[in-house]
């Protein structure tokens, strides 16, 4: 299954603040049509690893290759201009905004109507509709606030649309941290959907229940440092628990 | 609205919403219904009020309002605050007027002078939103001090450069001509011919259009056409038609009974005529009465009944006096009662858990409403004096008559669910309660207004309580989506909408009123401002950046352009306000705006737009300003006591938030 490069690979990254070390010699792949879970308890650095893919931190050491090629990026503007979407948690919406609106927002479809540019909300609506349901997912209504949907589905409308405007790596960070039992499957069914839809997702989690049945690799990271890569196979539950409780090094 | 994995069913899931519903979710609905309320009341309390010429005084109010009030409620759906937008339009009037009088030595041209003005506000703005932007201040901070600034900035250059703070005779500079056209001119125009005449066919046309528009949307389409119920359809409308021609060409009682009759009558075959031709029947329920409706039946009459005699008690000559028209000792009483009501219906609710749920006792439900109503105003207007005795009897008889017609009204919706004999019953006695009303007024009042105006709005309102009642009996309500029916039920709202607005213009502006260019800009800017916001990525952006900035950052939206272009609308748009007002008045006092934001702000929160941001109409922001303006022009016309605005002011505001909230979120509840 990985014959193919890697959409993404780390080499040996780093990063300090002052002397403080946040991570140390991680390195990982991230294929497309994949889930590489990011694992980690709270502290173990899993922050910073995100914020460095997303383009905010630069890596002290070491190199960051996407597509094959040596990538320095400035902003997370220009991350994203690449192909490299980011999915925060409490970032992704407007609440009081339908949902066609926030899909749209930022890249909104114009029609020209003589010197005056309206937004073309036929167009919106039917594409917000479709895309979302190349997710799985289906929408009441179109033009309901994304307030007044769950959590997961909130989450839904900001993968759709990292989706839909080419993302060729989708971070998820922790998208499933606030969410109850049935929302967490929605969830995780998305990022499913979206892996088989060829993107290579990234997805950060400290819960290794969710990770387990969607990831394809897993990436253990304790203090700043790699614990070790694992194709799913190599993996339990309860190997992965104990090593991210840090019980047990891998062998 | 929780969990939505069910697999791929598709729209069924939401059923249609009918065209009042959806008006409901609009967040114009609170500004548009407190519009129709306050303007309905002052039209039948106020002898001047209702007139062109009033109209005009109360447009030339509203317009500036209005226009700062769209500015400041874009601002606000954007999430910030601009409290220098009222003193801004008073630095605008000293910027110009001192300029035009006193730059080099023969003052400036006044191109030049307003040129200059719009600079310095546009810097104004920019200052804020960069101000704002760079240091994460709330905005109510940062313009505050832009605020007192500028009102200081006011008093010492007019006083500085004038040696007084009222600067005035602009109109001898070069050019005032040019600009007083453009931003105060008058439009006065000779009475039109056919000025009645058109606003009578227009109204009429207008409102069949949205009758039909509403139906169109409300209904199911039958398969075929029932060519009977077309057939009475016409002849409804033939008598509609014929009977407003009599009512224009006779002035006899008994040619203008015979008009209203047939005219009235006609309206009902009309309407119901047309919808059984075009639409699905239904099966027709038959079941007893429950006792809840039964009594809330009871309630209504009682409070029509109420409603058509009140006027009674009060004495035909003491009408027009602002007095203290209870003694002391029953004020007192009166305020003790007041007082202890609510206590003890709180006790008695809490007692009777299960009474109060079940609708309560009937003496409870006949006199609940009317008592609670009537003893806090009369509290108010009592203690306070604040109004005529007219008043008092027309604020008594629009609170038994609304309370009425909520109690019919939820009568005949309980009843429409179990039997649809006793929901058109219930319906036709609204509408005959309609007609007592008007009749009673009639009879009792000496104005004219009563005489007419209100009379024939009460008859034709009870003729369409009646058809809306049988069309509501006889068809199915729509749950589907019909995109046909939707477009053009749309359409011909929008064109009855159309119809009715020139209709009405024509009226107004031809006539004795002095209407100024103010109303122009303010409709222009209205429409300019709801586009934008509504149908524009702009507008797009400003929900987003006021309901969650760093969402919209995240997605590309440049969320301190967006602030800072909305700011500097905001001055702009208050130094266009300073002009017309410089223009109009010829002179401006340094102190002129100071305050103003607030009522800016009350405007906007009226019309719907939440204080947080990201939530939010321009058009509510409109009627916000219309209804603060009727209000203002309202009371003296209904010769209240003019200090008691502000009590007026602070309740209206009040209410109409809490009418917004609590619609908002009955209409999300039923997504």
């Amino acid at each position: 299954m990985n014959t193919s490069a890697p959409i993404l690979e780390l080499q040996d990254i780093s990063k300090y603040f002052g002397n403080v070390t946040a991570l140390e010699g991680i390195s990982t792949k991230v294929f497309a049509g994949q889930v590489t879970c990011v694992l980690g308890d709270n502290g173990a650095g899993k922050s910073t690893f995100i914020k460095i893919i997303s383009g905010l931190h630069k890596p002290s050491k070491g190199k960051y290759m996407f597509e094959g090629q040596e990538v320095f990026f400035e902003s997370p503007r220009e991350a994203r201009s690449r192909g490299i979407a980011t999915v925060y948690q409490d970032l992704a919406v407007a609440p009081l905004m339908s949902v066609w609106r926030n899909f749209f927002l930022g890249s909104e479809p114009v029609k020209h109507f003589g010197p005056i540019k309206r937004i073309d909300a036929k167009f919106a609506r039917e594409t917000t509709k479709t895309e979302m349901l190349k997710l799985g997912i289906d929408v009441r209504d179109i033009d309901q606030p994304v307030g007044t949907m769950s959590g997961g589905e909130r989450q839904s409308v900001a993968i759709a649309r990292a989706v839909y405007y080419g993302a060729k790596v989708l971070i998820l960070d922790e998208p499933t941290s606030a969410l109850g039992v049935r929302q967490t499957d929605l969830v995780l069914g998305f990022v499913r959907k979206a892996a088989e839809r060829g993107l290579g997702v990234i997805l950060i989690t400290h819960n290794p229940q969710h990770a387990l049945p969607v990831g394809d690799r897993f990436l253990l990271l304790n203090r700043g440092q790699s614990l070790g890569e694992f194709e799913k196979r190599e993996l339990t539950l309860e190997r992965l628990i104990e090593l991210m409780s840090g019980r047990v090094r891998a062998s | 609205m929780s969990d939505s994995d069910s697999p791929a069913r598709s729209d069924e899931r939401i059923s249609y919403r009918g065209p009042v519903k959806r008006l409901l979710v609009s967040p114009e609905i609170g500004a548009l219904i407190g519009t129709i309320v306050v303007w309905a009341f002052f039209w039948g309390n106020g002898d001047t009020f209702g007139t062109a010429g009033s109209t005009a005084n109360f447009l030339d109010v509203a317009a500036p309002l209005g226009i700062m009030a769209i500015a400041v409620s874009l601002l606000m759906i954007g999430g910030e605050f601009d409290l220098s937008a009222g003193v801004i339009t008073g630095a605008t009037g000293v910027t110009i007027a001192l300029m035009a009088k006193y730059f080099t030595d023969g003052g400036a041209p006044l191109w030049l002078a307003i040129g200059a003005a719009f600079i310095l506000c546009g810097c104004v703005g920019w200052w804020n939103g960069f101000l704002v932007n760079r240091t994460g201040l709330p905005s109510f901070i940062v313009t505050l001090g832009t605020f007192f600034v500028i009102k200081g900035a006011n008093l010492v250059f007019a006083k500085r450069v004038n040696d007084k703070v009222n600067i005035s005779d602009i109109d001898e500079t070069e050019g005032f001509k040019f600009f007083k056209a453009v931003f105060a001119g008058e439009n006065v125009f000779e009475n039109w011919r056919f000025r009645d005449q058109s606003f009578i066919i227009g109204g009429l046309l207008c409102s069949l259009l949205l009758i039909a528009g509403l139906i169109e949307q409300s209904l199911v389409r039958r398969a075929s056409r029932n060519n009977t119920s077309l057939l009475a359809a016409l002849v409804g409308l033939v008598a509609v038609g014929a009977g407003v021609v009599i009512l224009h060409q006779t002035d006899s009682v008994a040619g203008n009974t015979l008009a209203g009759v047939v005219g009235l009558l006609g309206l009902i075959v009309a309407i119901t005529g047309w919808s059984g031709s075009r639409f699905e029947s239904r099966q027709s329920l038959s079941g007893s009465l429950p006792t809840q409706a039964r009594n809330l039946v009871l309630a209504g009459i009682v409070g029509s009944s109420v409603a058509a005699f009140a006027g009674q008690v009060f004495s035909r000559d003491e009408r027009l006096e602002i007095r203290p028209w209870l003694p002391v000792w029953l004020v007192w009483v009166l305020a003790m009662a007041g007082a202890l009501y609510p206590i003890f219906t709180l006790v008695q609710d809490l007692r009777n858990k299960e009474i109060a749920r079940s609708g309560g006792s009937i003496t409870w439900l006949v006199l609940r409403l009317p008592v609670i109503s009537l003893v806090t105003l009369t509290l108010v207007i009592s203690v306070l004096q604040l109004t005529t005795v007219q008043a008092v009897r027309a604020v008594v008889i629009t609170f038994a008559g609304v309370a009425a017609a909520v109690c019919f009204y939820r009568a005949r919706s309980i009843a429409g669910t179990i039997s649809t004999m006793w929901f058109r019953n219930i319906g036709v006695l609204m509408g005959l309660a309609f007609v007592l009303v008007a009749f009673a007024l009639r009879a009792d009042s000496s104005a004219p207004r009563f005489r007419g105006g209100i009379f024939s709005v009460l008859l034709i309102a009870g003729a369409l309580v009646i058809a809306s009642t049988f069309v509501e009996a006889r068809h199915v309500q729509r749950r589907r989506f019909d995109t046909k029916s939707d477009q053009l039920g749309q359409r011909l709202v929008v064109a009855g909408g159309i119809i009715g607005f020139v209709a009405l213009g024509q009226r107004l502006l031809f006539s004795d009123g002095v209407f100024r260019m103010s109303i122009f800009w303010w409709l222009f800017f209205t429409i300019v401002g709801s586009f934008t916001l509504t149908k524009t990525k702009y507008g797009n952006w400003i929900f987003a950046v006021g309901g969650n900035k760093d969402a919209a950052r995240a997605v590309g939206v440049p969320a301190d352009k967006v602030k800072t272009a909305l700011f500097m609308a905001t001055s702009l748009m208050g130094c266009f306000v300073g002009t017309m007002i410089l223009m109009r008045l010829n002179s401006v006092q340094a102190q002129q705006g100071d305050g103003q934001e607030f009522e800016y702000i009350i405007a906007a929160v009226v019309g719907g737009n939440l204080m947080t941001g990201g939530y939010g109409s321009v058009i509510g922001a409109s009627l916000g300003a219309l209804i603060m303006a009727i209000s203002k022009n309202g009371i003296p016309a209904a010769r209240w006591n003019q200090d008691g605005r502000f009590i007026f002011l602070g309740v209206v505001l009040l209410v109409a938030v809490l009418v917004n909230n609590y619609v908002r979120k009955k209409a999300n509840e039923q997504r």
